[in-house]
């Protein structure tokens, strides 16, 4: 007797359990945007101290945190956030430097400030990872200029 | 004044067609939302217009449109629509070898329950799961399940430059299960294919865990299910705070071969000699920084990149910020000690800027010393002075310039003129 493949058994299986759970689970969405405005680089565990503590816009937040959040929970960044926010940086298709958009505020963490023609070769070579994520397959116009 | 370079024209692939076709797609579904009664629009329109120089000793001067618009009724549900692009049109010159360009951002139709934080978005969208970071010419839809559960997926054609495919597809999706305060965990799945052939397969596992008051551990891990490799495995653990002190770790690995075998740049097809193609490299970074006072926060850093075939390099500084109301001052010390001596330099950067009643002020110095001459240039420079001025609630205008000098330029002078203007009522914060 043919026996069915586990593989097959097991996507199959995941839209059954995911409609079961999802007929079952049925708690109110959280709000659409955040009910009060609020200032600058919030700390959110002021008012919440439970897991959202931990998107407190801290210095490390937007050096290395908020890629993980947005990966995991990118509804609680709409809160606050439109979608211009993310893609001012994370563009498709970009000619000017996100720096060169907020030259009136230095203190915040944005990418290529300065002379980044010169400074990219180095830092490519250093870890071009971090060049990947933005310019790997998309917003790389400007690259193929000499990388041909 | 430009020292040496060349300035290539771009190829311009199907993307045009697919914009055009997502245009008219989601102003067809635009028609929806719009004809609600209670619809209500906000946005944000930003007018730059920027003077430089390019490589090629070509004067240009570029008027770029940007332009946010969302579309939201308040019936029992709520449907939104959101859309953003930009066009560039230059008044003098010509940059990318092309007078004029474009492009749609986002554009999709959204639908979010009042149940399950169930969304639904359609149309050119943003996905972020797991290992998807795309952009998305389809469908992407979420919903929270029992238990803590949840689900997502997307599909449609990816939005990607130089690939030079005329067919692609791509699709993903991301289980995950959190239990509120401790843990988030998530395993994703992403396929792309091109022209009738796989072109990525990933598989992914992120982590948020929050085990003990004060510690905080993240990160993930990426295969690639094509070059049967792990791509990446990056993990954080963040302590603190400990009265002022918090203390950052960050541990990962990257292997060229896996992580970079989809870029559609030839900026990523490396060679050996240059940045050898199967190199990996695992970092170890370090970063205390301790709150002097409530206004002061002064920090240390150190990062060793550790490569298998090329040696290692080491990168390390330090960091003072002060923030009062409307002002601050911050300016930080860095050192790259790398195998070459061209990976050898030092990096300077001071910083201020205050509000003036309605008008704010900002200046930024950065310097890059290198050890052994670039082109003949030691020094690397760039200044650059920024006012802003509120001249409603809803208007700004601003403007720039930058001074630098560098192993490219003898002298570049950079200009920046924009006009900022946010309309429709209840809009919230964040930009």
């Amino acid at each position: 007797m043919r026996t069915i493949p586990a593989k097959i058994v097991f996507l199959a299986l995941i839209p059954l359990i995911a409609a079961a759970l999802y007929a079952c689970a049925r708690t109110a969405s959280m709000a659409t945007l955040h009910p009060v405005e609020v200032e600058t680089a919030p700390m959110c565990g002021d008012c919440h101290p439970d897991d959202r503590a931990a998107l407190n816009h801290t210095e490390d937040f937007f050096t290395v945190k908020h890629r993980y959040y947005a990966e995991q929970q990118s509804r609680t960044c709409t809160l606050c956030h439109k979608e211009s926010f993310c893609s001012d940086c994370h563009a498709h298709r970009e000619e000017l430097k996100p720096s060169d958009k907020y030259k009136n505020s230095p203190e915040r963490a944005l990418p290529h400030r300065g002379d980044y023609l010169n400074q990219h070769k180095i830092d490519g070579r250093i870890n071009p990872a971090a060049c990947m994520k933005c310019h790997g397959r998309t917003n790389n116009e400007r690259c193929r200029t000499c990388h041909r | 004044m430009k020292k040496n370079g060349i300035f290539p024209p771009l190829s311009s692939g199907p993307l045009i067609i697919r914009t055009a076709f997502t245009v008219a797609l989601l102003f067809l579904l635009l028609l929806f939302p719009v004809a609600a009664p209670a619809a209500g629009v906000t946005g944000d329109s930003r007018t730059y217009f920027q003077s430089r120089e390019t490589v090629d000793n070509t004067k240009v001067l570029g008027a770029y449109e940007y332009l946010d618009l969302a579309v939201q009724n308040r019936g029992p549900e709520t449907i939104t629509f959101h859309t953003g692009g930009w066009l560039r049109y230059d008044i003098t010159g010509e940059d990318f070898d092309k007078k004029s360009n474009s492009d749609l951002q986002y554009a999709y139709l959204s639908f979010k329950s009042k149940t399950d934080n169930a969304v639904v978005n359609l149309g050119r969208v943003m996905v972020f799961e797991g290992v998807a970071a795309e952009r998305v010419d389809g469908v992407y839809a979420r919903t929270d399940l029992m238990g803590g559960f949840g689900i997502s997926g997307f599909g449609g054609s990816p939005v990607e430059i130089g690939s030079g495919a005329q067919n692609a597809t791509i699709y993903g999706s991301r289980f995950s299960h959190q239990l509120s305060d401790i843990y988030k965990i998530g395993v994703s799945y992403l396929e792309e294919n091109k022209d009738g052939s796989v072109s990525r397969k990933e598989e992914g596992v992120d982590l948020w865990m929050h085990p003990l008051s004060k510690v905080e551990l993240l990160g993930r891990s990426g295969y690639n299910a094509v070059t049967k490799g792990w791509m990446e495995n990056a993990y954080y653990l963040f302590l603190g705070p400990f009265e002022k002190l918090r203390l950052n770790t960050e541990v990962s690995q990257i292997s060229y071969k896996d992580y970079f075998s989809s870029a559609t740049s030839a900026a990523f097809k490396f060679q050996a000699g240059v940045l050898d193609p199967n190199e990996t490299v695992r970092i170890l970074g370090e970063e205390a920084s301790y709150a002097v006072t409530d206004k002061m926060l002064v920090s240390a850093d150190y990062k060793l990149y550790r490569y298998e075939i090329a040696g290692h390099a080491e990168y390390f500084g330090g960091k003072i910020k002060y923030s009062l109301s409307g002002a601050g001052l911050g300016g930080s010390l860095h050192r790259m000690e790398g195998s070459t001596s061209n990976l050898r330099y030092s990096e300077y950067r001071v910083y201020g800027y205050k509000k003036f009643g309605k008008i704010d002020l900002a200046l930024d110095i950065i310097d890059v010393s290198y050890d052994s001459p670039l082109n003949g240039v030691k020094d690397a420079y760039s200044t650059s002075l920024a006012v802003l001025y509120d001249l409603k609630t809803e208007w700004k205008v601003g403007a720039d310039i930058e001074y630098s000098h560098n192993p490219d330029f003898d002298k570049d002078i950079r200009a920046f003129v924009k006009l900022l203007y946010r309309f429709g009522a209840g809009v919230n914060g964040g930009g």
